[in-house]
């Protein structure tokens, strides 16, 4: 092996073998830890899909309001999205969640365009409470969801009789309206001083130094405001108004056909276009007041309809 | 030195093959290992799929492009013959539930003959929505099909019992 002192000879073969099986070693670790990223975006993102497909039963038919919660076995990052795309808009829901006392991001966006997802932009937890309401204007928009971790607990302090009930049929754990502790989200009405206050005469409800308004009379869109961030609310608000133009044409339709059968009535089709234009140019809650004027109208004379269309 | 050189070109051409030999066996190795874990993949997306559309069905007749609303009074399960009329001629829906199809059959009284605007509403089978993806077996749920009918000077409700048929996509 030593032809001269010191000097170390290596054959080709072992030489060959050494470089060979480096490069080998190096990319399985490569490769392997590649597939292991990939594993975990593709975990990340069927729970998100799941998350979306299990609010399928919130659907409300004649219940006010419904509660659920989902438990995930590792702590979960639900990062809420929302974009003004297509006919619609678009609901995301993208996950990051800890593995190895790590986050592990992921860029696969779950996408769908029936839910409408109100909370804080990102949500962090194990246990999720998610709660549901319908939302009608005048007619039955969509189910809004709400979704807040188990780790933020809400104490309603005196809020009005109505809600006040509701909220204690809810029976979720996170959501307390008497003996509350201290250290929960404060959310006061009518008075200045709480982390979360709703003007429930006013329509509105501010938060984060932010105010947002709602359709008063409607708590559906009050829940929105105080579980979610203002950035969020105005977003889905958005979409919702864009649900609300396509509505308003499916009513104009059903006008049509149901006259053609004989259901000849005070005709609807004039106000259901001035709320399709409204919808359209929506921009944001400030201007929500104008549409309910409409909406009011709406409800008035279909429910003076011998063929009511909603 | 002519023999060792050969020797030493033999020992090279030993090497390369042996080493060919080694990066497909892995090749081989990671591409049947992908195709299992493609596989797998289009499964799990499949199921997901399928759960929507299962979950979806017990529902949809809650959701305003369908549901009756108080137009009927309150009724469970029940689906605005009128509204799915005109909610078939709407592009806008095409990708709203994400699902392959949605499809509504009057079961009592069956009929066969497929709802168009200008058969409506002496018709049985309203596709309210088909696309050309590959449909999955559908879901399916008992539903109420209501419309007002005017029979002289009396306008009343009539409930016909039919099946709302969810199909999910399938994958890949």
């Amino acid at each position: 092996m030593q032809n001269k002192k010191g000097d170390l000879e290596i054959s080709f073969g072992w030489l060959f073998a050494i470089i060979a099986g480096v490069i080998i070693i190096v990319l399985a670790i490569y490769f392997s830890s590649k597939l292991i990223g990939t594993e975990q975006e593709t975990r990340n993102a069927e729970t998100g899909k799941e998350i979306g497909i299990l609010l399928n039963p919130l659907e409300t038919s004649f219940e006010s309001a419904q509660t659920t919660s989902i438990t995930i076995p590792v702590e979960t990052r639900i990062n809420n999205g929302c974009s003004i795309i297509g006919a619609f808009g678009r609901q995301t829901i993208q996950l990051d969640q800890k593995s190895f006392n790590e986050w592990t991001k992921t860029n696969i966006n779950v996408f769908f365009s029936n839910k409408y997802i109100f909370s804080e932009e990102q949500v962090e937890g194990k246990k999720f409470y998610i709660f549901s309401k319908p939302f009608d204007f005048p007619f039955k928009v969509a189910d809004l969801v709400y979704m807040t971790s188990a780790n933020e607990k809400y104490c309603f302090i005196e809020p009005p009789e109505d809600i006040k009930e509701e909220l204690s049929n809810l029976n979720q754990a996170n959501i307390l309206t008497e003996d509350c502790v201290g250290d929960e989200i404060k959310v006061c009405f009518n008075a200045g001083s709480c982390d979360i206050n709703v003007n429930y005469n006013l329509g509105s409800v501010e938060k984060n130094g932010e105010t947002i308004y709602f359709d008063e009379g409607d708590d559906a869109l009050m829940y929105a405001g105080i579980f979610s961030e203002k950035a969020v609310y105005e977003c889905q608000l958005k979409r919702l108004m864009l649900r609300i133009k396509t509505l308003s044409k499916l009513y104009e339709s059903k006008e049509i056909i149901s006259e053609k059968e004989g259901c000849t009535d005070n005709s609807l089709f004039g106000d259901l276009e001035i709320l399709n234009e409204l919808s359209e140019g929506f921009e944001s809650s400030e201007g929500i007041n104008a549409l309910e004027i409409i909406a009011e109208n709406l409800e008035n004379k279909n429910n003076g309809r011998r063929c009511p269309l909603w | 030195m002519v023999i060792k050189n050969k020797k030493a070109q033999m020992k090279i051409q030993q090497m390369m093959f042996m080493l060919l030999a080694v990066t497909f066996l892995f090749i081989l190795v990671g591409v049947f290992f992908l195709a299992i874990k493609l596989s797998t993949l289009k499964q799990s997306a499949t199921s997901l799929e399928e759960k929507n559309a299962m979950l979806l069905v017990s529902k949809l007749a809650s959701s305003p492009e369908f549901s009756c609303e108080n137009a009927f009074g309150a009724k469970a399960s029940c689906v605005d013959f009128d509204k799915v009329i005109a909610l078939k001629e709407m592009k806008e829906y095409s990708d709203f539930w994400g699902v392959a199809e949605i499809e509504i059959r009057k079961i009592f009284p069956a009929s066969n003959e497929i709802c168009t605007s200008q058969n409506y509403p002496n018709c049985g089978i309203v596709k309210v929505f088909e696309s050309k993806k590959n449909a999955l077996p559908p879901s399916t749920n008992f539903i109420s099909l209501c419309r007002k009918e005017v029979s002289e000077r009396i306008i009343y409700d009539k409930c016909e019992l039919a099946l709302l048929m969810v199909s999910s996509e399938e994958k890949g």
